[in-house]
């Protein structure tokens, strides 16, 4: 058997692992849910911190950073509760952050989504109002509604891999 | 009685004294950055960030100063006095399971590597907490302003493992304050406590501590303070 041919055969069966081990995991729609949502709530850390970032610098671009973010912010907010159907937690065999408790206090869990729907309107208002020192307060409203459900319901990440 | 006799009996009985090996500032930073630790390692578990961050500074204040006083400081402090090279190292370490050895005034050469390790262990974790970016995006390092929040979550990552090992440096440095005080019969806590350790008044005399004076860490007690601050605005004035 010729090298080529041997390299050939092992990239087939590594195929043909990954396929397996895809197979066993990934079942339901709701795995599918883990993913997209994951980078969406990404984005929403990534736009909160955009305009923490923007209070820290002591000098705020309203237009080019707040306002957007903010917009972000509330249109992701307004179908978070969408994103955790039943089956798209740890159980799934995903690798997920999510832990059962949300399936499990899921009226406590749904009240949290809305509080940080709420925040994030009103977020929006403040962008749209250009009040910094309603933008710090509200800052940190926003903050302690993400920061509320995370410590219930994410598991604390430090010890698995990074997030990405 | 012979005469030989009365005077190890003489020498048994002869004048102790206390010789002083840590000063004030030494030991104050030392017990502060015990505290300092712990309180980041609760805070940093329970999410507690808003302290978490207090906490951070202190510690990166007392590693600084630390630093600082390792070039001015007292004798004992002064890391060129304790910081040796490998031969000096080996040959302390190769003497270790010996009960007999003697007291060193200062780090001793091995104990002087897990200083080292320590403080630069400690002042890696602090930078990375400094650019780390927390899950909320609500509580970050105050120079995450540079970074992106997926550079820094990678970060906050890193400054986790980070610590982890920094535990099991702290757990050696225990292990060993253990092993000197049950093998060796030697309390090293003492000391770090009060400053001072009992000696024959022989031995006293060609190991005095040279005290540095309070102004000194006083003035590096300012510039420190005015960078800790500039670190904690982002160096955004």
């Amino acid at each position: 058997m010729s090298v080529l041919s041997f390299r050939c055969l092992a990239a087939a069966a590594c195929v043909a692992l990954g396929v397996a081990i895809l197979e066993a995991t990934a079942g339901p729609a709701e795995v599918a849910q883990i993913k997209p949502r994951q980078d969406k709530l990404r984005d929403m850390g990534g736009a909160l911190k955009a305009i923490n970032d923007e209070l820290k610098k002591g000098r705020i671009d309203w237009d080019n950073t707040v306002v957007p973010n903010a917009q972000t912010l509330k249109d992701r907010s307004a179908y978070l509760l969408n994103w955790f159907p039943k089956g798209s937690g740890p159980e799934s065999g995903a690798k997920t952050y999510s832990l059962p408790a949300i399936w499990q206090n899921n009226e406590d869990f749904v009240t949290l989504g809305k509080v940080a729907q709420v925040e994030a309107a009103k977020l929006n208002q403040v962008a749209i109002s250009k009040d910094a020192n309603a933008l710090k307060a509200q800052l940190e409203a926003m903050g302690k509604a993400c920061k509320a459900c995370h410590d219930r319901y994410r598991s604390p990440d430090y010890a698995k891999e990074n997030d990405d | 009685m012979t005469s030989s006799d009365v005077s190890r009996l003489e020498s048994a009985f002869a004048d102790t004294t206390d010789l002083r090996v840590w000063d004030l500032p030494v030991r104050a930073m030392h017990w502060s950055l015990a505290i300092a630790i712990g309180v980041c390692w609760w805070t940093g578990l329970h999410n507690e960030l808003e302290y978490h961050l207090y906490s951070g500074y202190a510690i990166l204040w007392i590693v600084l100063m630390r630093l600082y006083w390792g070039v001015v400081g007292s004798s004992t402090a002064r890391f060129v006095n304790f910081v040796r090279g490998p031969k000096a190292i080996l040959d302390y370490a190769s003497t270790l399971h010996r009960r007999d050895t003697p007291h060193t005034n200062g780090h001793n050469a091995l104990g002087a590597v897990s200083i080292v390790l320590m403080v630069g262990l400690i002042l890696a974790v602090v930078i990375l907490g400094l650019f780390a970016v927390d899950v909320d995006g609500l509580y970050s390092g105050p120079l995450s302003i540079y970074v992106t929040f997926k550079q820094g979550r990678h970060l906050a990552h890193l400054h986790y493992h980070g610590f982890n090992i920094l535990l099991w440096v702290i757990a050696l440095h225990l292990a060993a304050v253990i092993f000197y005080f049950i093998y060796k019969r030697q309390n090293l806590i003492g000391p770090m406590i009060h400053g001072k350790r009992r000696v024959e008044a022989a031995e006293a005399c060609d190991a005095e501590m040279k005290i540095a004076p309070l102004w000194r860490f006083a003035i590096g007690g300012v510039v420190v303070t005015a960078i800790v601050y500039a670190v904690s605005i982002g160096f955004y004035f």
